[in-house]
């Protein structure tokens, strides 16, 4: 399958899913039909109500739909008994609402015990889960809520979520009461986890850029949860459906496409570097024989120095090592072209030096290698819309619903 | 003869009659003991049962407010028809009494569980009962307790106007004494009465800072 947008069977499939509340003249959910595939994290966006959380507490039926139906795994789960569903779908909430009276463990292990597992496979089950949302069981099962911070606590939240290995979690706006320093660092071991565990996750935010960064596809929601267009972040960036996600998208959607790209998905530019032990003479001639007017000396370790021209070169009686500019700007593989970006802008050389994870010279990024990704991704998803329509047009060959 | 001739006399007293007004006592804490434990059993499941329901939780707290309202002395004396005379009378009577505390205090105490912690519970599949049993009764224990406690005060006082239905306890020393006043004798059975009511009531309170501190979670001290 090299269409991404047709993915075999949802492991969450809402159909025509409506909920309407007595005395309100239109529904605050009206008829969502959407599939949610096996073991990614889609992302419902919109301003608030928009009935996104509505939609989310529908699948676990903390609110009883109107009409319509959820499959889960292929199982309608609008008739199953609620408590019993519920305890196969992890569940994480804004407020995390840790119970305050019952240690890390015993609130981790909630619902293990309602499953009746046993003792010890409880007690082990806890500790796995500690240690993978990164608290050490040691110090942290017996604590009690209160005496963790915000951080900690959501991060028990996500543990305690994942208790019994649902297959499936519903994510309320998890790090919406989060500082934005430790809601970035959560958001990045949160998929970190997800890499491992690979869960269908269905996650609620008000915030564009959350969405941006979590979701494996983005659902953008209008008024009463009509879809505004669900794709992936890249897609929804490059070809926004109409002018309501446009404006939703907000100022900058060029640049937010730069943080779904890192620096190792590109082809790096390379640059004239040479040791800062080479005899200047060598030097010289290496800037001469290139196109660019400075040269990136690099230490004995291959870590970059300092920018030098020509006429730094030719200052015999300084070392080397302390003409011309500082080697700024360094930014490793992982860094998406956003970092890349922001430190180009501020290098003197109007590039980004490119270094591994030991800090050695790999090559440059510039404001050319930047251009030519959004081209590039601009081109895949014209690329991909056209595959689309024509397996559309051509209806012996449409398998499954197009998202 | 003033208050502290009286009084000064008292001591000679007590070392001849200690033994008795312990035994009062111990019925004094028994009569008042098994209504806590009755009224308990009734204040919690009527709070359990009207929390979530306003209009049902006003008729519950209204009507034990007025029991609260009701002369002791009166009511006693109208169940002596009903229930006789004895602790029967004596224990209908302090249950009524110690409702409304109790009931006030579950029912305030469930309601200030965090929602949060609710839905939670909730998202994460437990029953209703598992989630009355589990999680909201641990967390309003503690003002339950003090519900219970407060009520408990309150029945150790009125359990002296007992005696007047010939209800068990320190009450019969004090009205005895009531009976005699203006002698040593009835002052010494008066005081005496009294001050063991008072050092009962006292006894309980230090025993429900134990029971709130031993069966209140350390999460929410």
């Amino acid at each position: 399958m090299t269409d991404a947008s047709r993915s075999p069977e949802p492991m969450i499939r809402l159909e025509s899913l409506t909920k309407r509340y007595p005395g309100q003249a239109v529904p605050a959910v009206d008829g969502i039909t959407l599939d949610i595939p096996k073991g990614e994290i889609v992302v419902l966006v919109g301003p608030s109500g928009c009935g996104k959380t509505t939609v989310l507490k529908m699948i676990n039926r903390l609110i009883e739909p109107t009409s319509g139906r959820v499959l889960i795994g292929g199982e309608d789960v609008t008739r199953a008994d609620a408590d019993e569903l519920r305890r196969h779908i992890g569940y994480v909430i804004q407020q995390i609402g840790l119970f305050p009276h019952m240690t890390v463990a015993e609130n981790v292990g909630m619902v293990p015990k309602l499953l009746h597992w046993e003792k010890q496979r409880i007690a082990a089950r806890v500790d796995e889960l500690l240690e993978l949302v990164g608290l050490d069981p040691a110090e942290y099962r017996d604590r009690y809520p209160k005496e963790l911070s915000g951080g900690q606590r959501q991060r028990v939240g996500v543990a305690r979520a994942l208790g019994a290995d649902p297959p499936v979690m519903l994510m309320d706006e998890p790090f919406g009461a989060i500082d934005p320093i430790t809601r970035d660092r959560l958001q990045n071991e949160f998929l970190r986890i997800q890499a491992d565990v690979r869960k269908t996750i269905v996650f609620v935010t008000h915030d564009i850029d959350e969405a941006i960064k979590m979701g494996d596809r983005i659902a953008i929601l209008r008024e009463q949860s009509h879809i505004a267009q669900y794709d992936t972040p890249e897609a929804i960036l490059t070809a926004p459906a109409d002018g309501f996600v446009e404006d939703f998208i907000g100022a900058g959607a060029a640049l937010k496409r730069l943080n779904l790209t890192r620096v190792r998905e590109v082809p790096l530019d390379h640059w004239p570097a040479a040791s800062v032990h080479e005899d200047r003479a060598r030097l010289r001639r290496l800037l001469a024989e290139s196109e660019q007017g400075s040269l990136l000396l690099l230490d004995e370790e291959d870590r970059p120095l300092r920018w030098v021209t020509a006429r730094d070169l030719a200052r015999e009686r300084e070392p080397l090592h302390r003409v011309g500019l500082p080697a700024t700007a360094v930014v490793e593989p992982h860094a998406t072209l956003h970092d890349a970006l922001d430190e180009m802008v501020t290098s003197t050389v109007g590039c980004a030096i490119v270094v591994d994870r030991r800090g050695r010279y790999q090559g440059v990024v510039d404001l050319g290698t930047v251009t030519s990704a959004i081209d590039e991704m601009r081109s895949d998803v014209r690329r991909r819309d056209r595959a689309v329509a024509e397996a559309e047009a051509a209806p012996g060959d449409a398998v499954g619903e197009v998202g | 003869m003033d208050f502290f001739d009286y009084l000064g006399n008292v001591p000679e007293y007590l070392r001849d009659e200690w033994r008795s007004y312990l035994d009062l006592a111990i019925d004094h804490a028994q009569i008042v003991v098994t209504a806590i434990l009755i009224a308990t059993v009734i204040g919690v499941g009527l709070g359990v049962l009207t929390y979530r329901r306003p209009p049902a939780a006003k008729v519950v707290l209204t009507v034990t407010g007025t029991f609260l309202t009701i002369p002791s002395f009166a009511l006693f004396g109208l169940f002596i028809p009903i229930f006789g005379l004895g602790s029967r009378p004596a224990i209908v009577a302090l249950v009524m009494y110690a409702l409304l505390p109790i009931v006030r205090n579950t029912i305030t105490g469930l309601r200030s569980v965090d929602p949060a912690v609710t839905e939670s519970a909730v998202g994460m599949g437990l029953s209703r009962g598992q989630r009355l049993a589990r999680i909201e009764l641990p967390l309003a224990w503690p003002v339950v307790v003090t519900g219970i406690r407060v009520s408990t005060q309150l029945t150790v006082g009125i359990a002296a106007i007992a005696a007047i239905v010939n209800g068990p306890g320190l009450g019969g020393p004090i009205f005895q004494g009531l009976r005699a006043t203006g002698t040593q004798r009835g002052f010494n059975l008066a005081f005496s009465g009294t001050v063991s009511v008072a050092l009962l009531a006292l006894l309980f309170d230090l025993l429900f800072q134990v029971i709130a501190r031993l069966t209140t979670s350390k999460g929410l001290r």
